[in-house]
């Protein structure tokens, strides 16, 4: 067993072993299939949102508007749909308006950044205050309801046992992953977040890949916050509060380095399901949200540390090996 | 003339930025009593500067070194927190109990230092971890009621109270932060620490070169991050007369933008604790500013969104320009 290759596989057994020690600890709840379409829903979210949001992490950025964008276009869809009178048209109209939302406000954070080379996490913390603030606008600051059947469908529907978000991520991972790995333009955003200088000396439109990065993970909020909205029923300006951290804590314990150039969309989807098992398995064993944090914390530091470690642990033996070589 | 010096320049203008924002809200929310201009109310936007202030010097030096720290908001209530049990617990004096705050302060300032320097996580990524465990931590360890309500912890104590004011108008908080300040900038300016920092955040592998230990200059700014935390704690605590769990909620950014907006670049290597000040000042303004302008809050998030938005673009433009202006001139000398 001398060779084998443990960060090659550390991720599916840390899955398995996380799966066997909550039917172990709480064997009857999380084993029901009612509780494995919970997971998949928190699951879904997660994956949808950190499918689109990986671009802004490969080119280096960061997103912590993620929380406050997905409130408003939850608002967006779920106020269009109220004012053109509650019929299916309407929730299509509420979803389109949600998305075209998302994407315009990814398009300006993009705009921004790369026009006036500031550091995104500025522009996203500030912009993050101003959809907090337009989705207290749009609702006078009350939770607005929405039962349309055809609205709630989006989050309830099922197809062969699977609600229908789980299929969203489904083939939005695909699509992102298509991109990220067979097209010109995914080989250009390694690129870009590996190193931009040398991406724009060899001709790529460094500024052109970076906003459709932010305008990619826009869209994926938007749906986020449509999903989450079809399912809770309601949109307030608290919808998705929370989900800007889980979204990059699954991204970074799915191996994304926020430093930009590296990571995977199966990476990050194995982070969206490690934090949809955390978050349900935390719940299942009653602690309380606000305890919660401790446990994910905990994770992040110690999912980090340890890659952190084995990259230096390659880099040391390449070294060695360079030494022994020369030698 | 004598060509002014750059940070001199950049110092001028975050101070016209400054005044240009008091002028702009003394149209818009008017002067006199309880409006925005008038003395109350300006001593005021300084008491609420001075804990972003404080905390910012330490924030200050972690930021100088190209590092970041998210857990500010949260230290604040983990320290606040374990000083109000300890009190509701054996009741000592406030002067036992400030020391213990600082001593939890530090704590959580070498926990930060370590995961980020020791086992190299990314400081982004390392604080935003610690950040929602000194906050779980504060509601593990909250006094509870028999219904499992968490309680506000009150710190009724006269000693304590006293704290939380002034003399006159002048108050304590106010002059903690002018020491705190000025200190900084001197540890900052005139020390080999200081110099250090600057040199970790221009490039950490010359600093090891030169023979910096660049791990423990690391960790140093984040243990000073912790007492200025805990300072700051105190200070919170014996105004609310309290410790809530909801206790600096979403202010970790708060120090950060002041630093940012005064002049202090986030990839590392320049600005300083004067700069920070300035911001904090202008968050302050701003803050109060839009709320005097007595409209719906939910525009007051907008506006004050798109006012730190504007005021980063201008600093990023200006920044630009005086680069190239730099290398204009450079060019010409080398040209003579």
């Amino acid at each position: 067993m001398k060779n084998f290759n443990w960060s090659k596989y550390s991720k599916p057994i840390i899955l398995v072993v996380f799966v066997i020690v909550l039917s172990i600890l709480r064997p009857k709840a999380f084993l029901s299939l009612d509780n494995f379409s919970n997971v998949l829903w928190s699951v879904a979210v997660i994956g949808i949102m950190v499918s689109g949001s990986i671009f802004v992490f490969l080119i280096g950025g960061i997103d912590l508007s993620i929380a406050t964008l997905c409130a408003f276009s939850a608002v967006v869809v779920v106020s269009v749909t109220h004012m053109l009178g509650d019929t299916p048209v309407a929730v299509i109209v509420g979803v389109l308006c949600a998305l075209a939302v998302g994407a315009l406000a990814g398009a300006i954070h993009g705009i921004i950044i790369t026009t006036f080379k500031i550091p995104a996490f500025l522009v996203t913390f500030a912009s993050q205050s101003i959809f907090l603030g337009l989705a207290m606008v749009f609702t006078n600051n009350k939770i607005v309801s929405c039962t349309v059947p055809a609205f709630t469908a989006i989050g309830a529907f099922k197809i062969l046992g699977f609600p229908l978000p789980v299929y969203f991520m489904v083939i939005i991972a695909l699509l992102s992953w298509y991109i990220l790995r067979k097209t010109v333009y995914g080989r250009y955003v390694y690129a870009v977040g590996g190193n931009p200088t040398a991406s724009e000396i060899s001709g790529i439109n460094v500024k052109l890949a970076s906003i459709i990065c932010y305008v990619l993970s826009g869209l994926t909020t938007a749906m986020g916050g449509i999903v989450l909205a079809s399912m809770t029923q309601q949109a307030s300006s608290g919808t998705g509060s929370g989900y800007t951290n889980d979204v990059i804590t699954a991204a970074v314990i799915g191996g994304v380095s926020l430093l930009g150039g590296e990571g995977t969309v199966p990476g990050a989807i194995f982070g969206a399901v490690l934090m949809g098992l955390l978050n349900n398995g935390l719940n299942l064993m009653s602690v309380p949200s606000t305890h919660a944090g401790l446990v994910k914390g905990l994770v992040i530091v110690v999912a980090v540390a340890f890659d952190a470690m084995q990259h230096a642990d390659q880099s040391r033996k390449k070294v060695k090996k360079i030494k022994k070589a020369s030698a | 003339m004598k060509r002014m010096n750059q940070t001199t320049m950049r110092r001028l203008v975050s101070i016209g930025m400054l005044l240009i924002l008091v002028v702009l809200f003394t149209i818009l929310a008017g002067s006199g009593k309880g409006k925005f201009f008038n003395f109350d109310n300006l001593i005021e936007v300084v008491r609420d500067a001075s804990i972003p202030a404080i905390i910012g010097v330490g924030v200050t030096f972690i930021i100088i070194t190209s590092g970041i720290d998210l857990s500010t908001g949260s230290m604040m209530a983990l320290v606040g927190m374990t000083m109000a049990n300890i009190y509701a617990y054996t009741l000592l004096p406030f002067r036992v109990m400030i020391p213990i705050g600082i001593l939890v302060g530090l704590l959580c300032g070498l926990i930060n230092g370590i995961i980020v320097a020791k086992f190299n996580v990314p400081e982004f990524i390392g604080t935003l971890a610690t950040m929602s465990i000194f906050r779980a931590l504060t509601y593990i360890i909250a006094i509870r009621d028999d219904n499992g309500v968490i309680m506000s912890q009150p710190m009724k104590h006269t000693q304590y109270a006293w704290l939380g004011g002034g003399i006159g108008k002048f108050y304590y908080v106010i002059m903690a932060m002018i020491i705190i300040v000025v200190t900084g900038q001197i540890v900052l300016k005139y020390t080999r620490y200081g110099t250090n920092l600057y040199s970790v955040g221009a490039s950490k592998k010359a600093a090891t070169l030169s023979g910096i230990n660049v791990a423990k200059t690391r960790i140093i700014a984040y243990v000073i991050t912790g007492f200025t935390v805990a300072v700051g704690a105190v200070f919170t605590t014996a105004r609310l007369q309290s410790a809530t769990t909801a206790v600096g909620v979403d202010f970790e950014f708060n120090p950060i933008a002041a630093a940012v907006v005064g002049g202090v670049a986030l990839s590392g290597g320049s600005g300083d604790v004067i700069g920070t000040l300035i911001g904090a000042l202008f968050m302050a303004t701003l803050e109060n500013g839009v709320r005097k302008l007595s409209i719906n809050t939910a525009y007051q998030y907008v506006i004050k969104g798109a006012i730190i938005i504007a005021v980063v673009i201008f600093d990023a433009t200006y920044k630009a320009r005086m680069d190239r202006k730099a290398r204009e001139e450079g060019a010409k000398e080398g040209l003579e």
